[in-house]
């Protein structure tokens, strides 16, 4: 077969973190001047985009808090409506004008049940962003055992994250880079405030890009500009160079960066 | 192990009635005990991994290949010669990649003689080479054991003792010719505490299994092609480690890797360390790893700094077994009609509708998955999406290290 | 596949998006971009490079220097196919009037974004403006139709056409003149004097053998250049069209707001099966899934979607068709010699004669290896490649000894009075290299046709110094 017969699937997971959404908002981390309303507006357009480069394109976006992770969109398979729902999606492929509005409106009434409803009591500054990479390697595993015979389908992760590295969710982090690596997804993470280096790492192991962007205004053409071309075409255009990775581990102990350390011979870890 | 000596032979036991499982249904059809059946064949594996014990995941394994006349035996297509390096070629990316400071040796036997053609290293790169080179080799007379047992011990005497030291024999011949008495090398395998497993490529043999039993290793003969890849793939887990290894820290080094040297801070082009001896031009660059102890320069890693003997690695080679110290737990199988909900059952991490009869759930997030999903997690992930989700579990998770 | 548009292109000229847009005149051009339909269609067609140039300068009001596109792509020297790449991703915006040239500050040649294009992309892409043609609310239809009940009418509409071509009895009573008009002038099919009936040319078979996406596209690109004799806008259909085919499938659109001319094109995508409307006043209609794959099935010849393949091919030459449809039963056996029926199934060989058979009806080789793959059953699709290999170079090698004759035109020298003649002249003629055949013994010769003179020349020169 031809290579027009891949289909290219995108996974945005977008960091909801209402923490650190609020002092971005209220512009207390300086100049990040945008609320998370804009940010989804921005991820819209972008997801819009990505829809239309191709009728076989195929979109996922979830939402990652600060102590769950959900599907923005597609929605759950419903009871009842399951047969409706299946063939709806398997119809998305060809990817409409209408499916744009069908997109975008999903995306926006799950993000606000989210906001509304996502609200523990406690509220931490950083993001369960391990889960969200977990459940966005599942349903790639999903959909690429549900493309009929002859065809293909290539999958990659963008991560959006605003908030701080969570050093605790090192060990599910690196377990999923790993299966990412494995199953050939390529993970990339575009970063609007706090460097990280768990995404670092993600990235230079899955060959993918990580931005952190100069300019939090501009997320729409950074995202359209560097994250929009697929992996196969990426080498044809002239993108950021690859930055440098910090490989050192965290100590088991107080999870300080190391530049030496003991690894005990039988069950190991780093002290 | 002990049990299935118990067992004994397949043959000896009472005669199984398979056809007794299969039952037809309402419909008349054998469909749904087909169904049972692959159902059960996917989750079996899952079941077969035992939970948190002491593994070495240091290793020292000697891989020792067969290169008699009983390997151009066609049994295995093409050659079992052929189709043995193939799958151990895989086998040796797999062991590198699940165990990523251990160390792997071959050893090759034909001709009543043993001969070394790699050294313990670190690299498979080397090893896969090594593997490739050997299919142009002729096999040739009768392997010997003992001999090859011997060359491997010789080695593995020296290593350290917190490391566990393996030897992996893969035999086509049934017969072996040996110089002396065998029990004394497996007397001397015992005492050094060298486990030696084989993997017959045609029946079993007596000294074989004796040789198994006596150093704690596994003795197995392949059915098929497919079961050989599963034994070989058996022996990429670490094994538990003998209570006789001691455990002790051993220090490491985690090299940072500056890309570019820094204009300013006056770094220079520099040759790395591995590539000292080689002619070509290779590693000549300002890029690389650098020793944090000595600042010598590596162009790849794990290694073992040259100058100061100090093991370097990069943080995610630690990660990527880490999965073996910390395994999942096995997912509570559950009938969809006990989930008391109002519309279909979702699976957690892929969102689908699930059909099937069965759910699985986890113990400690109760989230719900497929089989899919469960099998996917299990065998690859390595971690619950639902735990790593929730703040609450992943603590947990995080106090359940800090115990080990 | 890409077979199969070389081969059309060759002999059936099945134009792609691109090129067709291409054959229009620049006003009409900028008359499509109009509407967000037709924009998103151009978009999706072009190259990869272009449509990130595209998305690139969206958002960007002037024009942007030529010199930085060309920035975008890496630029390293031993990259040139990444630079013939975007040569043609340019020539492709320009030649589509996407984009087009405009000087930036500094009298620098630059492109910017035509203001049509710029703006309805927009809009398709963040909404906003009018909306489409009968994207008003609909009261829910009573009569509300599903999808297999809109899959089985387009199919049994379209069914009906091919039918009609071959000539077949069933439900042929469905076309219409407008079908018939359209057949003619593309040539598939033509008319005899003392028939009542038009009957199929080589041109139809092949057209046949093509896959049903493929076969909508090339009949839509027909009837649109009739258009013109029946006094429609070309500019005001295509958008309708373009517009269809990016409708979901399985939902209801009014047929408020459109012009006289839509509605009459209207009623005869009906007539095609490309939309499903109950009776012709009625107020709404349902696009098919053949509307919705015309985006689609545009350039990528990809297999049906919306049904599954039928045949097994096995490496004995046999070939198992699971139908029971006439239509497809005598597909096969254009190629095929058909040896068994059944119920649901056919069998038949593939024997050096039937394959030949097709072959002087115009047929070519690639198109029946096509057209076993694209309609191959989903067993066959597991299996890497698809078709048995020992079949597809067999029907290759048949479409070969069809051509073991070469002509050349040449010049027959005979009657030498003396074998030393023969020889001094056929030696001349080698060293020229336009010696065709010779024949000592005989003491003949063919020169060809360009060396006839240099050899005459020779000739006669040669006799004169002898004499």
């Amino acid at each position: 077969m031809t290579e027009s017969s891949v289909s290219s699937q995108l996974i945005i997971i977008v960091d909801t973190n209402p923490v650190w959404w609020g002092q971005a908002d209220t512009g207390e981390s300086g100049q990040n001047q945008m609320s998370l309303a804009q940010c989804l507006e921005c991820l819209m357009v972008f997801s819009n985009s990505h829809l239309m480069m191709s009728h076989r394109n195929k979109l996922a976006v979830i939402a990652a808090h600060t102590d769950k992770s959900i599907f923005l969109y597609p929605k759950k398979d419903q009871g009842g409506t399951s047969a409706i729902n299946i063939s709806e999606e398997a119809d998305q492929g060809d990817g409409k004008y209408e499916l744009f509005g069908l997109v975008n409106n999903q995306i926006k009434n799950q993000a606000r049940e989210l906001v509304i409803n996502g609200g523990s009591s406690l509220l931490y500054p950083d993001t369960v962003l391990a889960g969200a990479l977990a459940m966005a390697l599942c349903y790639i595993h999903r959909s690429e055992k549900e493309v009929g015979p002859g065809e293909q389908l290539s999958s990659r992760v963008l991560i959006i994250k605003g908030s701080e590295d969570n050093p605790e969710q090192y060990m599910n982090l690196m377990n999923a880079v790993f299966t990412a690596q494995k199953q050939n997804i390529v993970v990339d993470a575009c970063v609007l405030d706090n460097d990280s280096g768990l995404l670092q790492q993600a990235c230079d192991i899955t060959g993918g890009i990580y931005l952190k962007i100069p300019q939090v205004s501009g997320l729409l053409q950074y995202l359209l500009w560097i994250f929009l071309p697929d992996p196969t075409e990426r080498h044809k255009l002239t993108l950021p160079p690859k930055a440098q990775v910090d490989y050192r581990a965290a100590c088991f102990c107080h999870r300080n960066l190391i530049d030496i350390g003991y690894q005990s011979s039988i069950p190991s870890f780093v002290a | 192990m002990g049990d299935e000596d118990e067992k004994g032979y397949r043959w000896e036991t009472e005669y199984e009635k398979t056809w007794e499982v299969i039952e037809e249904d309402d419909d008349g059809t054998i469909q749904s005990s087909v169904d049972d059946i692959i159902h059960k064949a996917k989750r079996r594996r899952l079941m077969e991994k035992l939970g948190n014990i002491r593994l070495g995941m240091m290793r020292h394994l000697f891989l020792v290949i067969d290169l008699s006349d009983a390997m151009k035996d066609q049994d295995l297509k093409p050659t079992r010669l052929a189709s043995t390096l193939k799958l151990l070629e895989h086998f040796v990316e797999e062991y590198f990649d699940q165990n990523p400071i251990s160390q792997l040796g071959i050893i090759t036997t034909r001709n009543k003689r043993a001969e070394k053609v790699a050294e313990l290293g670190g690299n498979p790169r080397r090893h896969i080479t090594t593997l490739q080179s050997l299919v142009n080799k002729t096999c040739q007379g009768e392997p010997s054991l003992q001999n090859s047992l011997d060359l491997a011990n010789q080695t593995l005497r020296h290593m350290p003792s917190h490391a566990s030291r393996e030897v992996l024999v893969v035999l086509g011949s049934l017969t072996s010719c040996d110089p002396g008495d065998i029990s004394e090398t497996i007397q001397l395998l015992k005492d050094n505490n060298v486990r030696c497993s084989i993997i017959g490529l045609a029946a079993e043999v007596r000294v074989c299994k004796r040789i198994c039993q006596e150093t704690n290793g596994k003795y197995f003969v392949i059915l098929d092609e497919g079961h050989y890849k599963d034994l070989l793939i058996s022996h990429v887990t670490p094994p538990p480690a003998t209570s006789t290894t001691e455990s002790s820290l051993i220090k490491m080094g985690f090299p940072h890797h500056s890309l570019s040297g820094d204009k300013n801070k006056g770094e220079k082009a520099s040759m790395c360390m591995c590539h000292l001896d080689s002619k070509v031009n290779q590693g000549f660059s300002s890029s690389g790893y650098f020793c944090p102890q000595c600042k010598s320069k590596y162009c790849e890693l794990p290694i073992e700094c040259k100058s100061c003997g100090l093991t370097l690695v990069s943080a995610p080679h630690l990660a990527r077994s880490y999965h073996h110290l910390f395994p999942l737990e096995t997912f509570m199988e559950t009938p969809v009609s006990s989930i008391p909900t109002d519309s279909a059952v979702c699976c957690f991490s892929c969102q689908i509708a699930v059909e099937d009869p069965n759910v699985y759930q986890c113990g400690r997030c109760q989230q719900l998955y497929c089989l899919d999903c469960d099998l996917f997690i299990h065998e690859t992930l390595h971690s619950c999406p639902g735990c790593a989700c929730s703040r609450e579990t992943q603590e947990s998770s995080q106090q359940f290290v800090g115990l080990t | 596949m890409a077979g199969l548009s070389a081969v059309a292109k060759k002999t059936l000229d099945c134009k792609d998006l691109h090129s067709y847009l291409k054959t229009l005149p620049p006003d009409i051009l900028d008359n499509l971009y109009n509407h967000p339909a037709t924009c998103l269609a151009v978009f999706r067609e072009l190259p990869e490079l272009s449509k990130h140039y595209v998305m690139r300068m969206l958002f960007v009001e002037q024009a942007v220097s030529q010199t930085v596109i060309a920035l975008w792509v890496t630029n390293k020297h031993q990259d040139l196919i990444c630079f013939s790449e975007h040569k043609t991703s340019a020539r492709v915006l320009s030649e589509l009037r996407v984009w087009q040239e405009q000087s930036v500050v500094g009298d620098l040649p630059g492109w910017t974004l035509s203001p049509t294009f710029r703006q309805n992309m927009r809009v398709a892409l963040l909404g906003g403006e009018r909306a489409w043609i009968g994207g008003g609310a609909l009261v829910p239809d009573k009569h509300a139709k599903d999808i297999p009940f809109l899959d089985k009418y387009a199919l049994e509409r379209w069914e009906c056409v091919l039918h009609f071509m071959v000539g077949s009895s069933e439900g042929t009573d469905g076309v219409g003149n407008d079908i018939i008009d359209v057949l003619l002038h593309s040539g598939l099919m033509k008319s005899e004097p003392n028939e009542p009936l038009p009957s199929i040319t080589p041109a139809g078979f092949q057209f046949l053998l093509m896959d049903t996406s493929s076969q909508v596209w090339y009949f839509m690109l027909q009837y649109l250049e009739t258009l013109e004799s029946r006094e429609m806008d070309l500019t005001q259909c295509l958008s309708f069209l373009f517009q269809l085919s990016f409708s979901t499938l399985g939902k209801d659109y009014s047929t408020d707001g459109m012009t006289e001319q839509q509605l009459r094109f209207l009623q005869h995508l009906r007539e095609f099966g490309l939309v499903y409307q109950r009776k012709r006043k009625a107020m709404r209609y349902y696009p098919s899934r053949l509307a919705v794959n015309l985006a689609s099935g545009v350039t990528s010849l990809n297999t049906d979607t919306n049904q599954q393949g039928y045949l097994m091919v096995e490496t004995n030459y046999r070939v198992y068709a699971y139908t029971d449809s006439p239509l497809k039963v005598a597909l096969v056996a254009l190629f095929c010699e058909m040896l068994y029926r059944f119920p649901n199934m056919a069998v038949g060989n593939l024997s050096r004669e039937s394959v030949r058979e097709a072959l002087v009806r115009g047929i070519p080789a690639e198109q029946i290896i096509s057209f076993l793959r694209s309609h191959a059953h989903p067993k066959m699709l597991k299996q890497k490649p698809v078709l048995p290999p020992t079949i597809t170079d067999q029907i290759r090698l048949w479409e070969m000894e069809r051509d073991r004759f070469k002509f050349t035109d040449g010049v027959l020298y005979s009657q030498f009075n003396s074998q030393s003649d023969f020889e001094l002249l056929r030696d001349y003629a080698k060293d020229l290299d336009v010696l065709t055949w010779e024949n000592p013994s005989k003491r003949v010769m063919v020169v060809s046709r360009s060396g006839h003179d240099d050899v005459r020349r020779f000739w006669i020169r040669q006799r004169q110094s002898n004499n």
